[in-house]
């Protein structure tokens, strides 16, 4: 029974309580701990490693810094927390200049990053630390057939030296639900949610490349680690009817929801009401 | 005589020329003295990271322009372009370079330099402001939604003061508080 420091950051529990309440139940079904982080909060998004690069490293050192009192790793649901969380654990261990720095700053509020846990995506733990073999023996309601494409999200993938993540990993969650992983040409391409704040048109073009190329490619759904990809997916695809004229009909669900489904919880256990983009083929396919 | 008269008119300029006098020669030594910052010098120009970028089409400055510009030392060009901004961050030119060279960082690192300068799009000086206010980007507001989905309504564990105070005391606190 695995223990872990959850980092929720601040997009999920204020936007996507769906997301973490499938993300419990289905830590629950494998006895996974996840102990709520104590005195943390947001991650500051690449918004503030792009304006203030110091305080960046402080604040999501302090987050490990906390992690480590009680020895366990950090998951969190999120690929932009991830991507900071990763990438200045990653800087630090090997900038023990800037290390020190980050640590006299650290030590007025009693705490010191060492680097003695990790920071990782709940996903790569699930896969790493349960195992598809243990994930197959819950899987009660097969998605047999059904085509999912996988939007990874570029901070779950890249820097690939930083985040040490396989793209594997979510094909094979994928998978052991008996839902097929539907290949198409944009798959690394990014969402567009980052540059929202400067340029809504270009993210909204971007989004709606990245629907077109899995639409095409025949995916009946697609599925999303991230609260930022998840809400620029579904949401974008109401935006998209009036900007483009495009009805995309893609649900979007988090990798959660999804393995939830085919666990065989109830559709409001995942909160599939609060997905913007109606579920309905995949609902019509678990009751068919 | 005729010759000339040929030759009147002058050659179409293809490119901008570069005025040496306003060249930056310390920038190239900034950059790579920043973080993730040491590789710029090995780029060779090949333009990989700009054929790798979902959005470089529509932009002035390429990436491997970027890249050349800083080597350079057109300092203010690159401090003030748009681009630098309207990188997603989505590493893709980075992971794509065979000379190592990590430009999404290096564009993080001139951002930095901008912000600095105060340099930065209204829009972001505003995410800065809300960060430093309520210590994260999004607030819970719908607690009965989290109650629905039988979660705390209020998250457990959630503390915003220790983040609040420790951008108070790095440049977020100087751009917010410049901006008053
Ligand atoms: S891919 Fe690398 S080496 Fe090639 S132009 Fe870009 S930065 Fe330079
Ligand atoms: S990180 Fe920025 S420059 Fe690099 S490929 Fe992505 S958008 Fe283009």
């Amino acid at each position: 029974m695995p223990s872990y420091n959850l980092y929720m950051g601040c997009s999920v529990p204020a936007n996507y309580p769906n997301y973490e309440t499938s993300l419990f139940r289905v830590a629950d079904k494998f006895g996974i701990e996840l102990i709520y982080m104590e005195g943390v909060s947001c991650c500051g998004s690449p918004n503030l490693r792009a304006i203030d690069y110091m305080g960046w490293l402080i604040v999501n050192a302090r987050t490990l810094a906390v992690a480590e009192k009680n020895g366990h790793d950090i998951v969190t649901p999120c690929n932009g927390c991830f991507g900071s969380l990763k990438d200045v654990y990653h800087f630090l261990i090997h900038n023990a200049d800037y290390r020190e720095k980050v640590n006299a700053e650290l030590k007025k509020t009693g705490v010191e990053f060492k680097g003695t846990i990790k920071p990782r995506h709940f996903i790569e733990a699930l896969y790493n630390d349960i195992g598809i073999d243990e994930i197959k023996k819950k899987i009660t309601k097969p998605l047999d057939g059904v085509g999912i494409a996988i939007h990874y999200g570029c901070h779950l993938l890249r820097p690939k030296d930083v985040t040490e993540f396989k793209p594997e990993i979510f094909e094979a969650l994928i998978r052991v639900t008996g839902a097929s992983v539907v290949e198409y040409p944009l798959w690394k391409q990014c969402c567009g949610a980052t540059v929202l704040p400067v340029n809504e048109e270009l993210a909204i073009r971007l989004a709606r490349d990245k629907l077109k190329s899995m639409k095409e490619a025949g995916a009946v759904f697609t599925t999303v680690s991230c609260p930022a990809c998840g809400n620029q997916l579904d949401l974008q695809q109401l935006g998209l009817k009036e900007s483009y004229g495009e009805e995309y009909n893609l649900p979007v669900l988090f990798i959660t929801q999804i393995l939830g489904l085919a666990m065989g919880m109830g559709d409001d256990e995942v909160g599939l009401e609060m997905n913007r983009v109606p579920a309905d083929p995949i609902l019509k396919h678990l009751s068919g | 005589m005729t010759e000339t008269e040929e030759k009147a008119d002058p050659p179409a300029v293809m490119i901008e020329p570069i005025d040496i006098s306003k060249l930056d020669p310390d920038f190239r030594e900034g950059i790579r003295s920043m973080p993730n910052g040491e590789e710029l010098s090995a780029c060779f120009a090949c333009s990989t990271c700009t054929a790798a970028c979902p959005i470089a089409n529509t932009w002035k400055y390429k990436p491997h322009q970027l890249i050349r510009m800083i080597l350079l030392g057109m300092r203010e060009e690159v401090l003030s372009s748009e681009e630098i901004w309207l990188c997603l961050t989505c590493f893709e030119c980075q992971e794509r370079c065979p000379q190592n060279v990590r430009v999404t960082d290096i564009f993080f690192d001139c951002k930095n330099l901008a912000a600095e300068e105060s340099m930065i799009p209204d829009s972001i000086v505003g995410l800065a402001k809300e960060l430093l206010d309520k210590g994260q980007l999004y607030v819970v507001t719908a607690d009965w939604e989290r109650e629905d989905m039988d979660l705390e309504p209020e998250v457990p564990g959630l503390s915003t003061e220790e983040f609040k105070a420790i951008l108070k005391g790095t440049r977020t606190g100087r751009i917010v508080g410049g901006d008053e």
